[in-house]
């Protein structure tokens, strides 16, 4: 008979295992009930034409369900942000990591933190009511509700992953190396750019990584300020629609198992492959260089 | 004794309330290996951290007195620390290259004075001479491309040795540049320190009495932040003056 401490442990154990093992099966039955749905689309459709395909008419009669404008939507925004965020993103970290007092590093930390609790409902709404006045404005565009408002409130959402995680890798690399270059003479500037950023580069890289993440699956905040137009985007200053808010405006009115509601769940399967894709990307630089 | 290059006069530093140098007056000699020996924490790295400023970057450090490098107090207003840093070099306790290539090692100090000159051969055949005077030339010809990082210790300790041969340096100094390596390695080293000492001044800090003894020319005892003895070597450790010194070096204290 075992004793209490015994029976302890063994319920403990099984507790713990129990909980990793229902998040690998969840995980696993998203995957699941998406392609089950998603991969019904391609009875009645051709794979090629889905991706590829210009037009996105979903319930014409036939509807077409050619998803590159989504697709070009959602690069060209996610683009966008990142020319925008990832500049500025590296150096606010910077700038807490290395540069900044310990006072007002404090108080950028928490602004930072801040920054990424907003709701991504509230940052769409004060892109539609400061950012694309602005555009409008500023380009003389038709409409500001364009992929560049979309870029500019997601870059927004991308910063706080992109500092906090990059301020971690800075903060990482090891006081020895910042001495050695400070001793050779480096000035603070050389001593980040030429030791302490290559020191942290793999960190960085997963900072972007992770925060292009966020902003290709990004919906509520994309959805109000890019104009909701899913024809082939012909500019940065141009109403686009991503590969998210299609299925966030769409999911609603479509007859359940038709070809509309199926293809949404294809949208979902390419969304996902993207973000696997730039997920593993990051993996795997950060573990090429750690070795 | 030949003039002293590194010259320093009541010597004081502080970091906050705290003295960790008290009322220092050392000299050393040009083109000789002075060493500084004493127990953990009686002030043998700060003092060598004086001669090149790193005491700089500690908040609320502070110096009082005069430390001469050349004749000129280096603790001046207006000193260029820069500069400074360019003529005394460092190496530190653990071997810590720059987690970039070899080649890039090497240059780094030409780089971020800004002279290094654009053509490829002229590096290489920098880098080459000063891998040539840490003997690593033969062993890493051909990984000039590779990490650093990656090396053993001990050739990572002489890359942090030859990269500071290319600025040209009159003054090295060393803060226990082999307490991270065994014995051989060790040996090594101190094998190329006596070579060095041809061509630079070398100042360094131990806690280890026999490298001392085998290395230097001069040495100094520290004990609570005050020099308690300074001399040439052999006299420390045959006929020391001081109480202090001979239990120390006798193995009764410390």
């Amino acid at each position: 008979m075992p004793s209490g401490r015994k029976l302890k442990e063994i319920f403990f154990e099984t507790a713990i295992r129990a909980s990793g093992v229902a998040s690998i099966f969840i995980v696993g039955l998203i995957f699941f009930f998406l392609f089950k749905e998603g991969i019904m689309l391609f009875q009645t459709q051709k794979l090629s034409g889905f991706l590829f395909g210009k037009n996105w008419y979903p319930i014409s009669e036939p509807g077409e369900f050619g998803i590159l404008p989504l697709i070009s939507g959602t690069i060209l925004v996610t683009l966008g942000a990142a020319v925008l965020s990832v500049p500025l993103g590296i150096a606010a970290a910077i700038y807490i990591a290395e540069v900044a007092p310990p006072q007002s590093k404090e108080i950028l930390k928490s602004g930072v933190e801040l920054l990424a609790a907003i709701p991504s409902v509230v940052l769409g709404f004060i892109g539609i009511v400061t950012v694309v006045p602005w555009i409008k404005n500023t380009f003389h565009a038709p409409t500001g509700l364009t992929a560049f408002a979309g870029a500019v409130v997601l870059a927004f959402m991308a910063m706080p992953t992109i500092v906090s995680i990059a301020e971690d890798a800075l903060y990482s690399v090891p006081k020895t190396y910042k001495e050695g270059a400070y001793a050779l003479g480096a000035t603070q500037w050389q001593t980040i750019w030429r030791v302490v950023l290559p020191a942290a580069s793999s960190g960085i890289v997963a900072a972007v990584m992770l925060g292009i993440g966020r902003v290709v699956g990004e919906t509520m905040a994309v959805m109000m300020v890019t104009g909701n137009s899913p024809s082939m985007p012909r500019g940065i200053f141009y109403p686009v629609r991503t590969l998210t808010a299609t299925i966030a405006a769409e999911m609603g009115e479509t007859v359940r198992g038709s070809d509309h509601y199926f293809s949404l769940f294809a949208i979902g399967i390419v969304l996902f492959v993207i973000t696997f894709a730039v997920n593993m990307t990051a993996d795997l630089v950060v573990h090429r260089k750690r070795k | 004794m030949a003039a002293p290059i590194l010259l320093t006069e009541s010597l004081n530093l502080f970091y906050g309330n705290f003295q960790a140098l008290k009322n220092v007056n050392l000299s050393v000699a040009g083109r000789r290996i002075t060493s500084i020996i004493g127990p953990s924490g009686c002030g043998k790295s700060t003092l060598l951290r004086v001669f090149n400023r790193m005491n700089d970057l500690v908040e609320g450090a502070r110096v009082t007195g005069r430390v001469l490098l050349d004749g000129e107090d280096i603790y001046a207003p207006g000193t260029d620390l820069l500069s400074l840093r360019k003529k005394v070099g460092m190496v530190f306790q653990r071997p810590n290259p720059f987690p970039i290539s070899v080649f890039e090692n090497i240059l780094f100090g030409l780089r971020v004075h800004q002279l290094a000159g654009k053509s490829k051969d002229r590096l290489r055949e920098i880098v080459k001479e000063s891998l040539e005077s840490v003997l690593l030339w033969e062993d890493l010809k051909d990984r000039l491309n590779g990490l650093a990082t990656n090396l053993s210790l001990e050739q990572q300790q002489r890359i942090c040795i030859a990269r500071l041969f290319v600025v040209r340096p009159e003054v090295l100094l060393m803060d226990e540049p082999c307490s991270a390596l065994d014995p051989l390695a060790t040996a090594r080293i101190e094998e190329l320190m006596q070579e060095l000492k041809k061509n630079y001044t070398i100042v360094i800090v131990t806690h280890n009495m026999q490298q001392a003894a085998r290395v230097s020319d001069d040495t100094g005892y520290m004990y609570l932040g005050e020099l308690v003895e300074f001399g040439a070597t052999q006299k420390i450790f045959t006929t020391p003056r001081d109480k202090r010194t001979e239990d120390y070096i006798t193995g009764r204290a410390g």
